[in-house]
């Protein structure tokens, strides 16, 4: 579509604003990927997969995109838009804090847990059913019953096995089995990575000089992935400064 | 610029867009200027401004120690640097001062004779500019939060007022009475606005998380209430259905056309919202710090290009772009907590009071005037024009 006139952004050169968004030397060095789906597998190869055995799939937080991408609103609609190829997770810690998982991936590893218990062909059938069609973070009773014709005794084991969660009397989230592991590590890791922040001198940090600290015995991940999770939450302000990108701890 | 002026004259181009084109560049250029002052008149907080309607002129401003201030923000002076001065004062001394602090103060929607200011005092008052007394005193039973004029009404005079009470009352400005009574809040009412395109549209906004928004001709209750996740049920835990906000309400605004709202909580979000179906339209604006415990007064650019939303965050001014949800800048100049931020529509001017008793207003940069004195200052000048082509 070609443009007759001029976008009034362009004509006065807003994109270009003093305030804030001019790029530093060094920061060019660290120009993420321009688009949501690698920005995701970058994300995902943050995951350490060892820690827990391999048992769980890759999950990522849906705000650590936001640290990679500057336009929230755009990620949400991306994310929404691969609603297919991801799964979205209530996390539990945090009203706001959604997971996110390649469906592959977590189709692949909750069948594995499954192997050999007597579970698995109710938790296949959920699956296959479920998972794949509807994009829902949780469910209530009655959709359980009648739309995808689960009894009682099968739902029990659904919660049983771990992949659905209490949420209140007659309904569930849908949820990872074996994830508390990694909710605990994760919540650690975050504290000890944000009290790591507010005790440097002046409650601030350069990242590259964070990202490559020793991690303590708290902190489990990758530092990067804390470092994503704590800026994308606004635990922290991210300011580019000509050494680098500051993070400063926010008093609140 | 230049490019817009020539397209204007040969009709290429309609008249608003050059109009636009250029508020949208002053509001991005707004600054705190030296020049540009308002006179400190109150010894304490500054909680509510508002500019008149009419011609722009004259600023009220109501303070934490019950003072209420007109400003005359018009420089006739002639002289770039200019003092807004205060016009008259209801203070400290008067017999009908607010005995404690002045939450909302409004002028009349069609001529200055008359304001209309709410304080914790648990009183309405009505006053005469002229005189500086008040016409009329609504008494309630809680403190008053906030209250609000319908700025395009005909048919009606009503004040909607919110108070402790979780009943939004309306009083008639014309005939005195307030029997007419909206409920539906389950906890105290901490905002209410009009809608400036239908005159009996009401939104309120409240501590229990919850923003309805009313017809005043119905009888029986709500149009709707918002609900942040859009009727998808599987996103909120069961107590966060059809809540606006994961907090308390404490701030609402309609854009100038009156098609969206927007809503502040203490959960730190701010949400923008259809205003003819109650949708959110999902925009992410991030973490916008709220720790207000009453109303926060915000406010949004009106005949930009896009339109921009001002809130205060804390300490300072947070400007974002208002269907991107982009941060676009933060205006520092307060050394204090920032509690109300008025845009003036005329000048594209930003004025913001805050709990270090002074009112600042943020100006556009202007144009640096041109020195052609020597030839290779007069290429960089004309660099400078090519470019902003």
């Amino acid at each position: 579509m070609s443009r007759k006139r001029a976008l009034i952004s362009d004509a006065f050169n807003l994109k270009k604003r003093k305030n804030g968004t001019e790029q530093f030397g060094a920061t060019a060095a660290e120009e993420g990927p321009a688009d949501i789906k690698s920005s995701l597998e970058y994300l995902m190869t943050l995951f350490p997969r060892k820690l827990f055995n391999d048992a769980l799939p890759q999950i990522l937080l849906k705000h650590q995109l936001y640290s990679i991408h500057s336009d929230k609103t755009l990620v949400d609609k991306e994310v929404v838009r691969w609603i297919l190829n991801l799964l979205m997770f209530q996390l539990g810690f945090d009203a706001e804090a959604f997971g996110l998982v390649f469906t592959s991936d977590y189709k692949a590893k909750v069948l594995a847990g499954e192997e050999g218990k007597t579970t698995r062909a109710t938790v296949e059938r959920f699956l296959e059913k479920v998972v794949s069609a509807c994009t829902d973070l949780s469910f209530t009773k009655d959709k359980m019953l009648k739309e995808f014709l689960f009894t009682d005794s099968e739902i029990t084991q659904l919660v049983k096995s771990g992949v659905l969660t209490v949420r209140d009397a007659g309904s569930w989230w849908l949820s990872i089995p074996n994830s508390g592991k990694f909710t605990k590590y994760f919540i650690k890791g975050r504290k000890a990575v944000l009290s790591m922040v507010k005790k440097s001198k002046y409650g601030e940090v350069l990242k590259a000089e964070i990202e490559e600290r020793r991690t303590n015995s708290q902190v489990k991940f990758h530092m990067k992935y804390h470092i994503h999770d704590i800026v994308g939450a606004e635990l922290v302000e991210s300011i580019p400064s000509t050494s680098g990108t500051l993070l400063r701890s926010v008093d609140s | 610029m230049l490019g817009f002026l020539t397209a204007r004259q040969a009709g290429l181009d309609d008249p608003l867009r050059l109009r636009r084109a250029e508020s949208t560049r002053r509001v991005l250029g707004l600054q705190l200027n030296p020049d540009r002052d308002v006179d400190r008149i109150h010894g304490n907080g500054i909680n509510t401004i508002d500019i008149e309607a009419v011609e722009g002129r004259y600023m009220l401003s109501g303070g934490a120690d019950g003072v209420i201030v007109i400003y005359d923000l018009e420089n006739f002076s002639g002289k770039l640097q200019y003092t807004c001065k205060a016009v008259c004062t209801v203070g400290r001394s008067s017999r009908y001062v607010h005995k404690f602090s002045v939450e909302t103060v409004q002028w009349y929607p069609y001529d200055t004779g008359m304001f209309v200011s709410s304080s914790f005092d648990k009183t309405m008052k009505v006053w005469d500019t002229e005189t500086l007394k008040p016409a009329e005193v609504f008494q309630f039973e809680g403190n008053v939060y906030c209250h609000h004029l319908s700025p395009i009404a005909r048919k009606h005079s009503l004040i909607a007022v919110g108070t402790t009470n979780p009943k939004i009352q309306l009083c008639d400005l014309k005939s005195g009475s307030r029997i007419h009574i909206l409920q539906g809040h389950r906890a105290e009412v901490l905002s209410v606005r009009w809608s400036p395109r239908y005159e009996h549209i009401l939104a309120t906004a409240s501590a229990d998380s919850k923003v309805k928004v009313w017809d005043v001709r119905r009888a029986s209750g709500s149009l709707f209430t918002l609900d942040q996740h859009n009727g998808d049920k599987s996103k909120a835990s069961s107590e966060a259905v059809n809540t606006a906000h994961n907090g308390r309400v404490n701030g609402l605004c309609f854009t100038g056309d009156g098609l969206y709202l927007l809503t502040t909580g203490t959960d730190d979000r701010m949400r923008l919202w259809n205003s003819a179906t109650g949708e959110n339209t999902l925009v992410n604006y991030g973490k916008v710090c709220n720790e207000s415990r009453k109303r926060l007064q915000f406010t949004v650019s009106r005949g930009c290009s896009p339109e921009f939303v001002f809130v205060p965050c804390g300490s300072s001014v947070a400007v974002y772009t208002l269907h991107t949800g982009e941060l676009v800048t933060m205006l520092r100049g307060h050394y204090n907590n920032v509690d109300c931020c008025e845009f003036h529509p005329d000048y594209q001017e930003v004025y913001s009071g805050g709990k270090d008793c002074n009112i600042l207003a943020w100006v556009p940069v202007l144009r640096p005037s041109d020195v052609e004195e020597d030839s290779d200052h007069e290429v960089k000048v004309k660099g400078h024009n090519n470019r902003k082509q």
